[in-house]
């Protein structure tokens, strides 16, 4: 049975800045989709295509923690250069994906690559953030970089596009991305008048991201830069591409335990929040300069 | 406006009706970041009080530089009691450091509240008491104590606030260094990080 569409949501009016290198529109948490919703998806900001122009000033965010959940950015165009209080550091490409496990607590800070920032370009990103549940709330912060040749990759027939998946499976075909709940994570890139059809189990809470281009999913038009919230009824979802697109899809197995968040810390507990702002301001996430 | 009601109601015997008449005394603002509500010299007759947001009272030194007296989040009160009290040119800047919700307080709501509700005077002198003790303890802070113990003192203060103001601000209100607070930073990190 085809999963039954919520609610198609269109792109907010008015972008908001994260630091100075992030134009983004929020998605999540936003009106009726909230982090309960959406569980395990906590957030999602996309940095719809956008030319910041060449800069000398390097623009994006400087140091800052996050801790009880993980954060996965998804680069479509552009580059964004990442240091963390654990010692490591890395770009992230086109087609690249990031996934940070802020785990127990980690300082970071996420930058324009030096030389994309001076040639500059258009600049399309998505940072979604992913619950852990409680029992991994704790784990020891660490990285997936996952780069654009280590994505599983599903060729669709007829030169109607390929999927890229990053986290999960589907047609047998599985995500490098190791997640702490089952989810997945597609990257679909199809040419106009391409379809691709999956199976996500209804249990899971689903939604799409037309990151570029125009749809129509299961019998519903979706126009570009629009988030369609699929209902948890149904499992089957049909993509026919009206122009050459590309879809973000994403689901996830709910994770049913309380929710309490402060800024860039999401543990289950208010008490949990007040330590680890403690925590935060004496040192136990490292440093960075 | 309700925060401040709720805010009233935690911390007096003060009633619904007490309120609504004296509601006609105060007023709501939003106020955007970066506005300035008070510049020093000037006059003023109100306070503010942050149901939202985040307020700043600080000076300029000969040289520009910004000192930071006090901030004011969510559920204190700010004011420059030189003019406020004593009518006598503002001693502080204020600024708005977030986007926030503030109400303005007049000297007429102090006096009408105190008349109408007798125990509101005690809490408006406990709360009195509490800003000389912790303004005593900052004296006593920016000359005799080390940054860290500054920077320790400010975390028990405004445990939040290293979430959304920069370094350069908690400097200045620390009076060191942006340098010297990033090794009191690295420091306590060196001694407490898990990584």
């Amino acid at each position: 049975m085809k999963k039954l569409i919520e609610s198609i949501v269109a792109k907010p009016v008015k972008p908001g800045m994260v630091g100075d290198g992030f134009r983004v529109f929020n998605y999540i948490p936003r009106g009726g989709i909230t982090q309960r919703r959406i569980s395990p998806f906590l957030m999602l900001d996309f940095n719809a295509a956008f030319d910041f122009g060449p800069s000398d000033h390097i623009r994006g965010v400087d140091v800052h923690p996050h801790k009880g959940f993980e954060t996965v950015t998804i680069a479509y165009q552009g580059s964004v250069a990442h240091y963390d209080s654990a010692g490591s550091s890395g770009v992230i490409n086109p087609g690249d994906v990031q996934w940070m496990t802020a785990g127990n607590g980690i300082l970071h800070k996420e930058f324009h690559e030096e030389s994309f920032s001076k040639k500059g370009g258009l600049f399309e990103m998505v940072q979604l953030w992913v619950n852990l549940p409680k029992k991994d709330k704790s784990v020891a912060p660490h990285y997936q970089a996952l780069t654009a040749e280590n994505m599983g990759k599903l060729v669709l027939d007829n030169n109607q596009g390929q999927v890229n998946i990053i986290a999960g499976g589907t047609a047998g075909v599985n995500g490098p991305a190791s997640t702490y709940t089952p989810i997945n994570l597609f990257d679909i890139q199809l040419n106009s008048g391409g379809t691709f059809t999956t199976s996500i189990p209804s249990t899971h809470n689903t939604a799409l991201l037309i990151v570029n281009g125009h749809i129509e999913v299961n019998g519903a038009e979706a126009a570009e830069h629009s988030f369609v919230l699929f209902k948890n009824e149904g499992d089957e979802i049909s993509i026919q591409a009206n122009t050459k697109s590309v879809i973000l899809l994403l689901s996830g197995e709910p994770i049913n335990e309380p929710i309490a968040s402060y800024g860039p810390f999401v543990m289950n507990t208010d008490a949990e929040i007040r330590e680890a702002i403690i925590d935060f301001n004496m040192g136990k996430f490292g440093y960075l300069e | 406006m309700q925060a401040f009601e709720n805010y009233l109601k935690h911390h007096t015997p003060i009633t619904g009706e007490q309120f609504t008449v004296l509601k006609q005394e105060l007023k709501e603002k939003n106020y955007p970041k970066g506005r300035i509500l008070l510049h020093e010299g000037e006059s003023t007759n109100v306070s503010y009080f942050v149901c939202k947001g985040l307020l700043r009272a600080y000076t300029l030194d000969n040289q520009g530089k910004e000192h930071t007296i006090q901030f004011a989040p969510e559920n204190w009160w700010l004011g420059d009691r030189n003019s406020f009290y004593f009518k006598e040119p503002a001693a502080f800047n204020i600024d708005v450091l977030e986007d926030s919700e503030v109400v303005i307080v007049s000297k007429n709501f102090l006096d009408s509240a105190m008349e109408l509700c007798p125990d509101f005077g005690k809490y408006n002198v406990y709360l009195l008491h509490n800003s000389i003790r912790y303004m005593q303890r900052r004296i006593n802070q920016l000359l005799a104590a080390s940054a860290e113990e500054r920077y320790l003192d400010f975390i028990r203060l405004y445990p939040k606030l290293t979430l959304r103001i920069s370094q350069i601000m908690i400097a200045s209100y620390l009076g060191i260094t942006p340098e010297s607070l990033s090794r009191v930073r690295k420091e306590l990190a060196r001694r407490n990080s898990y990584l």
